[in-house]
Formats: C-alpha cells, structure tokens, sequence
C-alpha cells in the first residue's frame, strides 16, 4: 500500500502515514502537517485520497486548512501547490453546485467554486489548470460561451492540454445539441477531433473521453464505434471507473434500441448494474421505469420515477419521468391523474419537437375524458411535428366527428388512408364516418379494410362484416348481404335453424298462437345434447341477419333466430320488439301485446316499445289508453323521439276527425294541436317525411290544397329512395288532393299496384269512387267486385255495387237514344241489382252491417221499379228497332226502284220520297213524344248537381246538425262490417263518415226535393198517379244518390273537401314500419362506434 | 323437384282470373282446365297447347269459384251473385243451379279427389235432378247409370255413409261465406243435404260482430273423404266428421282470412292452408296441431295445392309468383314470377287419364293470363 512520508522539521526523520491507514480525524493529520511544515504537495496528496475514500469532509477540511491566509503567508512562494489546493477546492465546489438539485445551495456552491479559482487566478493568472476548472464551472452553470473562452486560452498556450481539449469537446457537444443537423455533424466531428487528440496525447485518460467519444459515435450514427468507445470505457476504466454509470447507460440505451429480444435482455441488465451502481441516475430509472412499464410492473414504475423526478432538474429527463409515470395511469385507466403527469411532461420539455410523446398521450387522455378542444390542439401539436402520423391523423379525424365537423374529419381520415393504403383501420374509420353521409363510400371502405386485414392474414373483425353486411341490406343488396353475415357469423348452432336442419316438433294449434314466444324448443334441443352456444358479439349480426331474413319474408326462421337471441339473453329488446313486430303483421294483436310486454318487463322505458304498444292499442281501438302510452313514450325520450310526438299528432288527428259530437270547435283545437305536434317534429328533424306528410294532411283538411299537394309532392320525391321508407300515404294524399281539386286521379292505381300488390280494398274504393264520379258505372262495378273479392265479407262493398249497378241503369233509361241492346243489358244489371240487394237485406238478419233494413227494401223496390218501367223501354226500343228496319228496306226498295228510271224523273221523284220520309219522321216524333213523357219520370234522378259543390255545402253546414238523432242510430250499426278487415282502425272514419253522410243525406234531400218540384212542373198532371210513385222512388234515389258515395263507397266524401281522413290511419303502418327498422340499424352501428373507441 | 314453364296464355280471359281446376280426364278425352274469371265467363282448355274447347257464359257478376266431379263428366262454377251452376262439362248443358239464400258461394269442392283408377270402371254417378235439362240427359244417358239414390234419400242424416267412399262424388261442398257453414249438397238429386255450421267462439253473444268474422271462404275434403276443412276471414279453421255431420274442433294459428286449403293425397291427416299473413301452414288436422310454418311471399297467399306425389307444394300470392315448396325441407325451392298480378289460383293435374304420366301444374291471375308448367318430381 501507498505511503506517504512527512519530513520531520530539522531532522532526517520522517513519519510515515501510510494512505489507507488515514485517521478518521483529519486534525491529527493536520497537527502533523502544521507542526512538520509540510510540502504543500503532500497536503494535496492527502486530501486526494481522503476523497478517494469518500471521505469528503476531511478532505474539505484539510484543503481548506491548506488554502488559510497563513498558509498563503507561510509558503507565499509556493506558488503552484497553493494553486493546485484553490482548483481542487473550486473543482469540488463546482462538482457540488452541478449535482445539487436546489436552486439555492446550487447557486451557493457556484459562488463558493467561483471564490476558489478566482483566487488561484490572483496567484497566478497564466495557471492553465485554472482556467480549465474555471470552463468546467461555466460549463456546469451552462454558460457555454464563457466555458469555451476559457478553454481557448489554456489551448492557446498548450494545444495539447487534455483537459481543456475535452472541455472544448464539452462545449462543443453541448453547443451541438441546439443547432441544426449539418452543423451538429461538423460539431461532432469536431468534438472526435478534440476527444482522438485527446487520446493521442494521452491513451490512459480517463473514460469520460471514450465517453464523450463514444457519444459522438453515436449521434453520428456510428453505433458500432459508439458502442465500441463505451465498451472500453467500462474496460480500460476498470482500474479507474470499473463502474461508469454512464457508460453502461449508453450502452443499455443502444442494446435496448436493437429491438431485438437478447439485445432488449442484455440492456435492461445493464441498466440495471447501472442501477445498483448508482441508483440516482435519472436515465437509467427512466429506462428502467420503461421497461417496467411494458412488464406491467406499475409499482415498479412509479418507484422509479419518482425517484428518477427527485434526483434530476434536467428538463428532458423530467419529462421523460413524467411521461412515464402519465402512461403508468393511461394503461391503468386513471385519466385523471394521467392527464396530470402528461400535462407535467409537456410543461417540462415544452418543446413537441424534442419529446412529441406527451402530447400524444395527453391528447387520448383529454379525448377519453372529453375535452376534445385541448385534445385536438395536443393532437395537432403532434401533426406538427409528425404530419403524416396516421394514428394522430385519425384521433384528430375521430375529434373533428365528435365536434361535428365532419367534412374536416373526412378530409384528414382520407388524408390517413392515403398516406398509409394498408392501414386498415384507418379506413374502419373512414368507413364508420361515411355511414351515416355516404353509404356506398362507406361500404368501400369497409370493404379496402376487410380485404387489407383478410390480405394481412389478420381475422377480420365481425363488426366490419356486421357493418358491411348492414350496408349492403340498406342498399338493397340481400344476397351480399346474407353472405356476409354468413361469413361473420361462421359456425354456430344458427346455421342449423337458418338451413332448415332442425326440425321441430309438432306443438298443439291452440298453443301454435303463441309461437313466437316459445323458446322451450332450445331448452328441448339443449337437453338432447345439442349446444346452444351464442357468443355475445354474434349477438348483433344474429339479430341482423334474422332482419334480413325478415325482409325476405323469410318470417318463421327469423322469428326462430330471434327467440334464439332470446334464450340466451333475455334482455335483448330489439328481439322482442321485432317478434312483435311479426305477430302484429300477422294480425296476432294479442301475442304482440304480450310481447311488448316482455319488452317492458325488460325496461319499462324504452320509447321502441311503448311507441309500438301505443300503435298496438289504437289497433285494438283502445284510444285513451294508446294517448297515454304514446304520452310516455314521448317522456322517456323527453320529447326527442318524434315518432312519439308523431303518433301524438295523429292521434290528434284522428280525434278530431272522429269525435262523437263533432264540434267544430273542438275538431278545430285538435286540428291544432296535431298541427303543433307536427311542426314540433319538423322543427327537430326537418327531413320527418312523416311529419311533414302530417302537416300536408291538416293543411288539406283546412282546404289549402295547393300548399299541401306541394308538400305532398315533395315528400312523395323523397320518399323514393329508400327501401326503408315506404309512404303509399302520401301517394294516397296527393290522390285525394287532386281529386277534391277536381281532376280524376288515376294515381290510386298506381298507388294500388306499386304498394299493396293490389289488396288493399280501401284504395280500390277510392278507384271505384272516381270512376263513379266520372259515371263510367261499368268501371265502377267491377272495381267493387274485385274489391268484394278480396273482402268477401265486406257488405258494404255488395251495396256499393248494388247502387253502381241501379245507377248504370238509370243512366242507361235515361239515355236519349239507346239500342235494345243496351237496355237488354239495363235490364240484366236491374235484376242483378234487385238480387244483390234483396240478399244484403235477406243477410241483415243474420249479420249486422250497417244497413236499413227499410233502405235496402227501398232500393230493391225501386230498381224493381225501374225493372218494370225498362220492360216498356225494352219493348219500344225492340219495336222502334223493328221499324227502323223496315224504312230502311223500304228506303232500300225505294232507291232500287229509284235507279231504274232515275233518268227519267230524277228530280221530282226525289222530291217525292223526301216528303214521303219527312212524313215518317213526323210519325216518329209522335212516338217519341210519346216515350217522352214516360221518361220524364226518370228525370227527377237526374244526376245530382256535381258532388264538389255539394261538398262545400256540406261543408258549410258540418256543425248544423238536423238529422242527428237517426245519424246517432245508424252509426252504431255500422260498426260492425269494416273493423275486422280495415287495415287500420278505420271504424272512426266510419262513423265520421256515417254522420256526414247523414247531414248529406238532409241536404241531399233538400236539394233533390227542390228538383223534383221543378220536374213536377214541367210535367204538369199528365199522369200524377205515375208520377206521385215515383216521386216516392225517387225519393229513395236521391238518398241513394248520396248514400252510395257515402256510406257506401266508402263514405270517402271527405276525399275532395276535406280530403284524406284516414291516410293517417294508413300512414301508421308505414311509419311504424320505418321506427322498428330504425330500432336495430342504430344499434348495430353503436355497436361499432363503441368498437372504434 | 322442378316447374318448368310449358305455355302460357296473355288475355285468356277479358278481365282478372279467379278459379282454376282439372277435369278429369274421361275415356273420350284427356284432363281439361277450367277458368272462371271476373268477366262472367267460365272457360274450357284443353292442354298441354291451352285451346280453348268452349266458352259458358250465364253468370252474373265475376265466376269465384271452379269445381270438377272426379268423374269429370260434370263441374260446377259459382259466382258472386252466389249461383252455383252444374253443367256438362262436354255438352255445357245446365245441369242445375243451385242456390242456398241467404248464404254466399265461395270455395267449391266435389267430394274426395280419389285417383280415377281406384274408381270402378263406368261407376260415375247419378243424375236424377228434377232440375236437369234436356241437353244432359241425352249426352250423359249412355256414360251414367243411376246407383244408390234410393239409399240416399231413405236416410236423412247420414245418408252416404256406406257409399260415398266407394263412389266419390256424391257430395259438393260449398262454402258459404256470411253464413258460417258448409252447405252439402247431394249431388244425385242437387238437394242441400246438410249444413255444417261453425261454431261460434265461446262466450261471444249473437249480436256482436264475429259474423262476418266467420265468414267461410274455403273448404277441403281430406282424400278418404271423412273429413271437410273450411277455412274463414277470421283465420281459423274447422275441421268436420263429415259422416256424422260434426264439428270436430279448430285449428289455430292464422289471424288473416284463409283463402285456400289442401289435403295432402299421401297422408289424409295432412293440411296444407294458405293465408293473407304470407304464411302456409301444415297442420296434424286430427291430431290438431300444427307440424310447420313455412313463410316467404312478400304478399297473401291466395292459393295452394298439393303434388300428386305428395312430395310438393304450389302456392299462388299476391306477391304475384307462383312457388313451389320441397316438403321434406319445409323450404321454397322454386319461385316463378312470370304472372304480371296476383295469382288466385293454383292447382296440380289429377293423376290419371290415357297415358299422361308427367306432372302438371296450372296457375291463373289477375293479369288474365294462365300459365302451365311442368312439373317433375325427381
């Protein structure tokens, strides 16, 4: 071991101390030193090795006793020594100020290294040593500038001198840091050229010039030399700094950096031989903390930076602890504090193009935590840096969705899927964005995605093949449609009910009514071994595809799919709502009911269900309580939901066209109100075609046909386009529109065939109604006919035909001129009419449907009447027809004879045969005359004036109210025919109809009166007896007359002036129809949205 | 199991069609087709080229309903004025009009369709009707000999019980609308023998309004002709013994009319029914239950048919095609959309007759057209 010997003073002695032997007290050493007036060096030597041993207080306390005043007295001509003892000083004190992470005592201990070398300077100003100590404290303080000064000097004197060289490294390295790349190189470059002189001069220096040399390696990009320079540095310092924590750092950094497995494993052990060197490097617990931070040690990592914040006041380092110690409570779920320590780690580096990471992180925080305004600076922030980072790209695009810029959003989703064209999310995304604008772009891209991920070999997500398959079925496209979900759904027990290969046992038919909400078939199935297994993601493109084969009118195996969703997850409403859905279709109300029910059972809020309850109920005639349902349902959703508010409306409608009394003024305050409710829903969803079809219709009902057809028209081009929107209503409406305005319609045949495939009874009346306006009688018949064809049991139709037929037949009496032909036919129609009546009258005991006895036996007598009158006709006809005949074979005969001596006396003759003619037309005249007379009794039936005007009298006159009582009577009677087979609860409009048809019928009679007066006087007595019973008959036409428009054909005399009251009725089922598809198809793409977060 | 189209008539008749069935075939002439159309005319046409061998006229308002006696020497057509009328098929001689006020006519059917080879050789039946013209009774002198209508009318209520499953034919069955019955008609002497009432549902009075609700449109007799289908408005259907003349009991499940039913030829307990829900459903009729539920028209099902071979279903709609079901899958496996409207009728040729072996189907509709096919059970 080292010894050093003290020279005893005035003697040869000397005392030996040998160095690892020191005393513990530096004051017996100091004793010695004093009293022997040691060589200064020998102070220093001691004070080194104290330091070596760590002994940092004796080593300040012999140095300080080295630098007193009387020691400068003492050896004032030892000048180099005194110097070497102040820049060990001002070293130490600078080394204090440079780890001291208290701004402070920092500062104090600068001032204090500042002392020292300032006062070696006053011994000697040229000392090189000094002013390298004096660069090394600027350096530490980061006065870059200064510290280069300094260096400058020492170099300029000696231009080897180690230390300043690698001080000059220093500086340049730091300086290097803050320039940009090209200078960097010429720095670095500049930097190994001062770190190899450096080495040339003198191969043993320390490892902080491999170090250093080393760190320029490798921000050159020379890694292997980098790692070569630290390597040595661990080897050759190993006698000095066997434990260079820098070193293994670095080195750590760069195996951590190869990415690869072992190079990963070889890092982390250096960093942690780093670690237990010294466990207050802040790299090296960064590092560590990441590791940790993959391993999912999160204990471990807070540990670690915690420990790397306390130890470090470097900006970058702190952050890149916060950074780490953010995503420790980002991957743990805490955003609170997350948010907290990312926002930290950006405050600390501040600048996004040194360390981007943060805001990154602190912008998904701020996402998830929905503060999308600092997300999206953070994110943009980001992109300032990275411009075409795809997953910044897309937080940025899912931002902008968020805030409902979605044109900016699709701009830069577009942007990402083009900058990278397999990244398949990306266009998930772009896909998911598109749904709602562009539904054909939208499948695009969900189909680039699933065949980049089918490309990639990854399995393609079965909610990309949900929402392709979904896409698909929007547009119409069901055979694609079914494939994909097929190929989403993959193997599972649904394939065996979608093919048909279960078979089910036959169940009892009184229990058959109930079949849609039998699910004991699967428990049957399960019990017999067979797996019922029904993951939840399949949940909703089993649903889907039942939907699908719903469209397909594929009903039982849809029905059977949704019960399956059902047996296992009873809480699945969607499934409820859509088996109701096909027991109303099927016109199984009871078994809907209940299952809406069930639905409720489930939540007794869901505005689906009570919105279909309420329709439910209005079906079944149930109005005050469907009001209420409705009420709730438009609770639950706070008024939201317009098909709530819009069944509200209707029903609104509906009372005000039904009501008992019919008041004006109450009809008037519903009117209103369903106006209001109507506009509501405009106001919140100005594209409602059913809302606006509402509006159209009380509008209508108001008589502004000419604002309502426009909305009518408007609604009709919008509704065409989609195949979920079905609006024959509106078709209907626009109709009635312009057949009150007066122009007959064929657009109720259109109407007919495009929506109902034609078996809808009730819009063939509207047909049968025009044509009877039109008086083509023959049309008008067998439209009823095809009409009682469908609707056998449908009386009201035979009378209808009953009239159409007697009033073909007036028609054709009255008919100035007729072939016997056509009065033969007269005559057909006439019994025709008899029988259908006396059949309907013969019924009338066993049914109830709304007729009079009294008026059926009126009309058969007055067609049998007529029948009587028409044998008359007949008869002259036949004999009129006999005569014409013969003139004309005499006529014939006549100009033979005329031919042959037309020479002769042509002209004479001609004269002649003309006179002899005019004479038979004088004889015909009198016959007809004759005729005349008779068929002035028809005249009376004269077609009544034409019905518009009627209308608006009767109009007029809605509130006046004579004729009530037997209104009132007959009203109850009519119940009973319609209810079973109209499509919709039509009843009310029956009985509307009937009371108008009452007050029509005394108008009628009024005017038909005033006619018959007017007939009468024309007449004259001439026949009174005849006259007098037909008066009594025609009477009863008159009422016909008006009847058989009315309570007959189909009582749709609101058609031309009030137009539609009962396209609600109908437009119930198509809006019905459009909610529970709307029902499912949100659900499916919230499903995916959520994916997408 | 496949339908091939063979010929197809546009315009067969001046307005929609409503009613089709087979003739049977006679020794003197292949199985016929009968029409019945909202033109008022019934038509006669002789396949596979669809001529038309004649034309009747007499009926008022639009032919409902065609039916054809197994022995194929006389049908029946009925209108919507609710006249049945007999004729000869050959002669087109009135045979009788037959009419039950206030009831209306809708679905016919002669009693049970058996193969024509089961049946005796010149056993076909009597015609005694006081109501018969002339016409008839010299045409059909030499091809009917009168048996058992002594028997018939000795008893009156179960009058046919020995005899009828020996010589089919002896009853038409009418259904009759409002008035919630069958009416049986005996077809020797065109007297009603029966009426066969559908029970109102429990509980309800007279007076409400389930009448119409009850309305029967449809009949079927099961192939041994014990029992007699009929199907109402209100979906449900009645199944009657008919030797005891009783209500049996119901079977549920349809909500919408019941437009057509069918026997399966195969299995007599086998019923096939054809709603305005889209549905066709099977029903065990004696065991009353219902074995399937087979959807897929977009429309009513307006009609439907059994294959002779039992192996097959034809269903006509308003969805305007024609469909062809595989029993043994429960599944459509053939849908033909060559009519332009609603198709109301359907119906499978009878096997037999001189030498025809291939199955044939014939569909008629709104669109008046008639359209024969092919039909190959393999």
């Amino acid at each position: 071991m080292a010894c050093v010997y003290i020279p005893v003073q005035n003697s040869e002695e000397e005392v030996r101390v040998a160095l690892d032997q020191l005393p513990r007290d530096a004051s017996d050493i100091l004793d010695i030193l004093k009293a022997e007036q040691a060589p200064l060096d020998l102070w220093l030597i001691i004070a080194r090795e104290y330091f070596k041993q760590g002994k940092i207080e004796q080593f300040r306390q012999i140095l300080e006793e080295g630098s007193s005043p009387e020691i400068d007295e003492y050896y004032a001509d030892v000048r180099y020594e005194r110097i070497a003892i102040l820049n060990a000083l001002g070293a130490y004190y600078s080394y204090l100020g440079k780890i001291e992470t208290k701004q402070r005592e920092k500062e104090d201990h600068f001032i204090l290294a500042t002392q020292y070398y300032n006062k070696a300077s006053r011994i000697d100003m040229h000392e090189p040593s000094t002013w390298v100590g004096k660069g090394q404290l600027l350096l530490a303080k980061g006065d870059v500038e200064q510290a280069s000064a300094a260096f400058k000097i020492v170099l300029d004197g000696d231009r080897d001198n180690v230390p300043a060289l690698l001080g000059q490294g220093c500086v340049q390295f730091n300086r290097g840091r803050y320039s940009d790349s090209l200078e960097l190189y010429k720095f670095d470059v500049a930097i190994m050229n001062f770190g190899k002189r450096a080495l040339q001069v003198y191969p043993n220096s320390p490892g902080a010039v491999r170090l250093g040399l080393g760190l320029c390696r490798y921000k050159l990009g020379q890694f292997e030399k980098a790692r070569q320079a630290f390597q040595r540095v661990l080897q050759a310092s190993e006698s000095i700094d066997p434990e260079n924590v820098e070193a293994l750092v670095a080195l750590g950094i760069m195996d951590l950096q190869t990415n690869e497995a072992a190079g990963i494993q070889k890092g982390m052990e250096e960093m942690q031989r780093a670690f237990e060197i010294y466990p207050y490097c802040a790299m090296a617990l960064n590092y560590l903390a990441n590791h940790f931070f993959f391993t999912g040690q999160h204990f471990l990592v807070e540990q670690l930076t915690e420990t790397a914040l306390a130890v470090t006041n470097h900006g970058p380092t702190k952050s890149h602890s916060y950074y780490n110690l953010a995503r420790s409570y980002h991957s743990k779920g805490d955003y609170e504090k997350a948010g907290l320590y990312y926002m930290a780690s950006v405050k600390e580096s501040n600048k996004p193009r040194e360390f981007v990471l943060p805001y990154y992180g602190l912008g998904q925080v701020q996402l998830k935590l929905g503060d999308f305004r600092s997300s999206l600076s953070n994110f943009e922030k980001v992109l300032e840096v990275y411009p075409e980072n795809c997953e910044s790209l897309k937080a940025v695009g899912h931002i902008y969705v968020q805030l409902g810029q979605t044109e900016k959003a699709l701009e830069l989703l577009r942007k990402a899927t083009k900058i990278d064209p397999r990244d398949a999310q990306a266009f998930l995304e772009l896909g998911e964005l598109l749904i709602l604008s562009d539904a054909g772009a939208a499948l695009d891209a969900f189909k680039t995605a699933r065949g980049l991920l089918k490309r990639g070999g990854e399995e393609v997500p079965i909610e990309l093949l949900n929402n392709i398959g979904v896409l698909h079925f929007e547009r119409g496209e069901f055979e694609l449609a079914e494939q994909t979900f097929k190929e989403a759904l993959g193997d599972g027990i649904w394939l065996a009910f979608m093919d048909g290969k279960i078979e089910f046992s036959a169940i009892d038919s009184s229990v058959s009514t109930r079949q849609y909400k039998d699910i004991e078939l699967f428990q049957r199935l399960e019990e017999d071994g067979v797996s019922m297994e029904l993951p939840w993601d399949k949940v909703t493109t089993v649903f889907n595809h039942a939907r699908l084969l719903e469209q397909l009118h594929d009903t039982e195996k849809a029905s059977i799919l949704y019960r399956l969703i059902l047996f296992k997850y009873p809480d699945y409403i969607d499934a409820y709502l859509r088996l109701a859905a096909i027991a109303k279709e099927r016109n199984n109300i009871q078994l809907s009911i209940e299952l809406i029910g069930d639905a409720l059972k489930v939540n007794d809020k869901c505005p689906n269900a009570l919105s279909m309850l309420g329709n439910l109920e209005l079906k079944s005639d149930d109005w005050v309580k469907a009001k209420d349902t409705f009420r709730a349902a438009r609770e639950a959703t706070d008024g939201k939901d317009s098909y709530a508010t819009l069944s509200l409306g209707n029903w609104n409608y509906f009372a005000a066209v039904r009501s008992e009394k019919r008041g004006p003024k109450l009809e008037a305050t519903h009117l209103e109100k369903a106006k209001e409710l109507y506009t509501k829903v405009l106001v919140q969803r100005p594209a409602n075609l059913y809302a606006a079809n509402g509006a159209g219709v009380v509008l209508a009902e108001k008589g502004h046909f000419d604002v309502s057809k426009d909305i009518f028209t408007q609604v009709q081009e919008a509704a065409s386009g989609s195949i979920f929107v079905q609006m024959p209503d509106v078709w209907i409406n626009l109709a009635h529109v312009y057949f009150a305005q007066g122009h007959f319609a064929l657009a109720y045949q259109n109407c007919l065939r495009k929506f109902f495939y034609n078996t809808d009874t009730q819009v063939l009346l509207y047909l049968a109604r025009t044509h009877y306006e039109a008086e083509q009688w023959q049309d008008c018949k067998k439209t009823l006919l095809r009409a009682i064809h469908l609707v056998p049991s449908n009386y009201t139709l035979r009378f209808d035909a009953g009239v159409a037929m007697q009033k073909f037949s007036a028609s054709t009496l009255q008919k100035a001129k007729r072939t016997a032909d056509e009065v033969r036919s007269t005559v057909a129609e006439l019994k025709n009419a008899v029988r259908v009546f006396s059949q309907l009258s013969a019924a009338s005991s066993h049914h109830f449907h709304g007729f009079d006895e009294k008026k059926i036996e009126t009309h058969v007598g007055y067609c049998k009447h007529l029948l009587d009158a028409a044998k008359v006709h007949c008869e002259a006809a036949e004999r009129e027809e006999q005569q014409n005949r013969q003139r004309l074979e005499v006529a014939r005969q006549v100009t033979l004879a005329e031919e042959a001596r037309r020479k002769a006396e042509e002209q004479r003759k001609f004269q002649l045969e003309r006179r002899k003619q005019e004479d038979e037309v004088k004889k015909m005249m009198q016959q007809e005359e004759h005729f005349e007379r008779i068929k002035e009794q028809w005249k009376s039936s004269t077609p009544a004036p034409k019905r518009k005007d009627r209308s608006q009298i009767e109009q007029e006159e809605g509130g006046h109210s004579e004729k009530r009582r037997k209104g009132g009577k007959r009203r109850k009677k009519d119940k009973s025919p319609r209810p079973h087979y109209d499509s919709e609860e039509a009843e009310a409009d029956m009985m509307d109809n009937h009371e108008e048809m009452e007050d029509e019928d005394a108008n009628m009679m009024n005017d038909q009166d005033t006619n018959q007066m007017n007939d009468q006087d024309d007449d004259g007595a001439d026949n009174a007896q005849d006259l007098l019973a037909a008066a009594g008959l025609e009477d009863s036409d008159a009422e016909d007359d008006v009847d058989a428009p009315m309570s007959a054909v189909n009582r749709r005399r609101r058609a031309w002036s009030e137009s539609d009251e009962d396209e609600p009725s109908e437009r119930q089922p198509g809006s019905s129809l459009n909610r529970e598809n709307s029902a499912e198809l949100p659900e499916s793409d919230g499903e995916v949205r959520e994916e997408s977060d | 199991m496949k339908l091939a189209g063979l010929k197809s008539v546009d315009n067969a008749h001046e307005e929609s069609i409503w009613a089709v069935t087979w003739v049977p075939a006679t020794d003197a002439r292949p199985a016929l087709l009968l029409t019945g159309s909202l033109d008022e005319t019934v038509k006669l046409w002789r396949p596979d080229e669809l001529v038309l061998e004649g034309t009747n006229t007499g009926h008022c308002l639009g032919v409902v309903s065609v039916a054809a006696h197994p022995s194929g020497v006389i049908a029946a057509s009925a209108s919507l004025d609710s006249f049945v009328r007999v004729f000869d098929v050959d002669t087109n001689a009135t045979i009788a009009t037959l009419e039950a006020p206030p009831s209306e006519v809708w679905q016919m059917q002669f009693d049970p369709k058996v193969r024509k080879d089961n049946i005796p050789a010149r056993t076909l039946i009597a015609l005694k009707s006081p109501n018969r013209c002339q016409a008839s009774d010299i045409s059909l002198a030499s091809s009917v000999i009168s048996i058992h209508t002594s028997l018939l009318r000795k008893t009156e209520f179960l009058p046919y019980r020995t005899d009828y499953l020996k010589h089919p034919g002896i009853i038409l069955a009418v259904a009759g609308g409002g008035s919630a019955s069958v009416k049986l008609w005996d077809t020797a002497t065109w007297q009603q023998i029966a009426t066969l009432s559908v029970p109102r549902p429990e509980g309800s009075k007279p007076s409400d309004k389930s009448g119409s609700s009850k309305f029967v449109l449809s009949v079927a007799w099961s192939p041994d002709g014990r029992r007699l289908a009929c199907g109402s408005m209100d979906g449900t259907i009645s199944i009657f013994d008919v030797s005891r003349a009783k209500f049996l009991h119901h079977l549920e499940g349809h909500f919408m009319p019941v437009r057509s039913l069918a026997y399966s030829p195969v299995d007599t307990r086998v019923l096939f029914s054809a709603s305005d829900d889209a549905h066709v459903h099977m029903y065990d009729a004696e065991g009353k239950s219902l074995i399937g539920a087979m959807s897929g028209h977009a429309s009513w099902v307006l009609s439907v048919d059994v294959s002779p071979d039992g192996a097959a279903l034809a269903t006509g709609s308003s969805d305007r095609t024609v469909r062809l079901w595989d029993l043994s899958m429960r599944a459509a496996v053939q849908t033909m959309s060559n009519h332009t409207d609603q198709v109301w009728g359907v119906a499978f040729r009878p096997p037999g007759g001189t030498g025809v072996r291939a199955g044939r189907l014939v569909s008629v509709s709104d669109d008046k057209g008639i359209s024969l096919y092919d039909y190959s059970g393999m």
